[in-house]
């Protein structure tokens, strides 16, 4: 398992993905709002989502965990 | 007669300096998951070129009749190598002697060059390997009384070669007093991931400030790679070192006498690629991958990026295009929206400065927002910040060349444009630019006209749309003769210009008129 972290200080805007979900390595999951700009968040490899830890308008932090990946 | 006894002393006091600090001390730090000194030169050095100097110096005891009874070696190694076949002067911690400290006892009559002093004369780039933990109040007892802190005796020629020759650092153990100085008086420096730099270990704090703190969470990588900036890059193990400061001196001249060397030109300079066409989003919201657009139009494989964990809304690095070493920068929308802040304004400066000094031209690929804006910002001085990256921008001379991607705003703007010398701009189509941000700018400018609207909201989308239309760089290209091109001839353009300015370049040799300041 694997857990994708937030890289950066900023709101979640679009959540893409839900529990269960398959997701191809480079795909977007969450888009994430940082002054403005979007931020796509990738799956770093191919597998299925097994949780999402934030919801649109949550603020997180760099390294906080966004959602968990099964490869 | 024969002189056979002699160089049979010879061979032993250099049997004793090959035995460190003594197989116990060996035994702790191979324990501590650390090679010995005599183990890191050859991952340094080309095979079979270290020559030390300076092998016999260190502390001998002796018997009534004169004859060596026990000796000390220094707490370093000292030499000469090639690295990628070039030549290097190197010195180098052994922690195993007294945790790498020095005796206090330097600078004495008859004295012979310290490694500074020679790679200073030579003219040849310096490497340190830090692995020593600072002074030791021990000393003072060897000694028999205190001395002041005249370090300054010999850092002088620290100072003086960063003006001079390329100066890298390496923490590979500890990097604690002068060792903490020396990590940072370096053009480039890289530690390792169980290292730790400080001025003042943590009983040092506890004593200090009353507080405890573990050695890892004081001075580890967490804080000087990612929050201080003190530590450029990060190694995975002390061979990942070696290979990263064999590279880094790979992209320098051997001093600031000469021009870096050319490497590989095998990467076709008419390479224009498709995705460049594509790299900007056309929703303004939508990020690009600046990592990706240095990496299609430099030479394949070329790019080294320099404290890619800290200041990260500008990628700083070295790379080459047509064999020939530039420095690059680029601003990344993925932190802070590519804004410059303080630590982002001292990565840039930082490159001008190595760039400056080094002879290599400057390639910026700009996508910027401005100086970075709020409280926090403000608190660090952001104007400040702003005003040295406006100062080492114009006070620099090497050629540069800016393609401006996207946005250009402001002040922040303004430091990728230098009113003098070789410098040239060109623009990408997706490119939109100004003194100030139309968004914002549009509330500030027209607020009365928009707060007397009966729907301001709509006054001021209505304003904002008048104002976009403005914001072409066709129009701004029939006033000033603006050059913009298609994304795909960037690489051919940098090539072009990469070329043309090592004319220039020559004309530059020598000492840098801004001294290096680190």
């Amino acid at each position: 398992m694997t857990t994708i972290r937030s890289e950066i200080p900023a709101t979640v805007w679009q959540v893409k993905v839900a529990p269960g979900d398959k997701v191809e390595s480079g795909d977007e999951i969450i888009i994430l709002e940082s002054m403005k700009m979007e931020i796509p968040v990738i799956a770093p490899s191919s597998g299925t989502i097994s949780s999402v830890l934030v919801a649109p308008d949550d603020r997180v932090q760099e390294g906080d965990a966004l959602a968990e990946l099964d490869q | 007669m024969t002189w056979k006894p002699e160089v049979e002393e010879l061979e032993r006091r250099l049997e004793l300096v090959a035995g460190m600090g003594g197989e116990e001390g060996i035994a702790r730090q191979h324990g501590r998951n650390k090679l010995t000194v005599r183990e890191r030169l050859p991952l340094l050095a080309d095979p079979g070129t270290f020559e030390e100097f300076g092998r016999l110096r260190g502390e001998g005891t002796y018997d009534a009749n004169g004859e060596l009874e026990t000796f000390t070696p220094q707490g370093k190694v000292d030499g000469m190598c090639r690295v990628e076949g070039r030549k290097v002067v190197v010195t180098a911690g052994d922690f195993t002697v007294r945790g790498g400290s020095a005796s206090g006892s330097h600078g004495g009559l008859g004295e012979e060059l310290s490694a500074s002093e020679r790679a200073l004369e030579w003219r040849l780039p310096y490497v340190r390997l830090i692995d020593n933990a600072g002074g030791s109040v021990r000393s003072f007892e060897t000694l028999g009384r205190t001395y002041l802190p005249d370090a300054n005796s010999f850092s002088h020629v620290d100072v003086n070669l960063l003006s001079t020759v390329p100066v890298v650092s390496a923490v590979l153990g500890a990097a604690a007093g002068i060792g903490a100085l020396h990590t940072s008086l370096a053009h480039w420096n890289v530690m390792v991931d169980n290292t730790q730099v400080f001025p003042g270990g943590p009983p040092v704090v506890k004593a200090a400030l009353g507080y405890e703190i573990t050695k890892e969470d004081l001075g580890g990588p967490q804080v000087h790679v990612r929050e201080s900036g003190v530590v450029d890059n990060l190694a995975a193990s002390e061979e990942d070192a070696f290979r990263l400061i064999r590279r880094f001196l790979s992209y320098l001249p051997s001093s600031v006498d000469e021009m870096a060397p050319r490497g590989d030109t095998s990467d076709p300079v008419d390479r224009r690629e498709d995705e460049l066409l594509e790299l900007i989003p056309k929703e303004p919201r939508r990020v690009h991958n600046a990592r990706k657009l240095i990496e299609l139009v430099v030479d394949e494989g070329s790019f080294f990026p320099i404290a890619p964990l800290y200041g990260r809304s500008r990628i700083t690095g070295l790379a080459r295009i047509n064999g020939y070493p530039v420095g690059v920068m680029a601003n990344d929308p993925m932190f802070l929206g590519g804004a410059t802040d303080v630590a982002a304004g001292m990565k840039a400066a930082r490159l001008m400065q190595l760039c400056e000094t080094f002879h290599l031209p400057l390639v910026d690929l700009a996508d910027e927002p401005g100086l970075m804006v709020g409280l926090d910002s403000e608190k660090q001085g952001i104007e400040r910040a702003g005003a040295r990256l406006v100062c080492i921008t114009n006070a620099c001379r090497m050629p540069w060349i800016t393609i401006v991607v996207r946005r250009l705003y402001g002040v922040g703007g303004q430091t990728h444009h230098r009113a003098t010398g070789m410098f040239r701009r060109y623009a990408w189509p997706s490119a939109r630019w100004g003194s100030m941000h139309i968004a914002g700018g549009a509330s500030a400018a027209y607020r009365r006209e928009i707060e007397a609207a009966p729907d301001p909201e709509a006054k001021r989308d209505e304003i904002e749309a008048r104002l976009n239309r403005l914001g072409s760089p066709f129009r701004t290209a029939e006033a000033t003769g603006q050059d913009i091109i298609d994304p795909r001839d960037t690489r051919p353009v940098l090539a072009d210009f990469v070329e043309d300015a090592q004319r220039v370049l020559v004309r530059q040799l020598g000492a840098p008129l801004i001294p290096y300041f680190p």
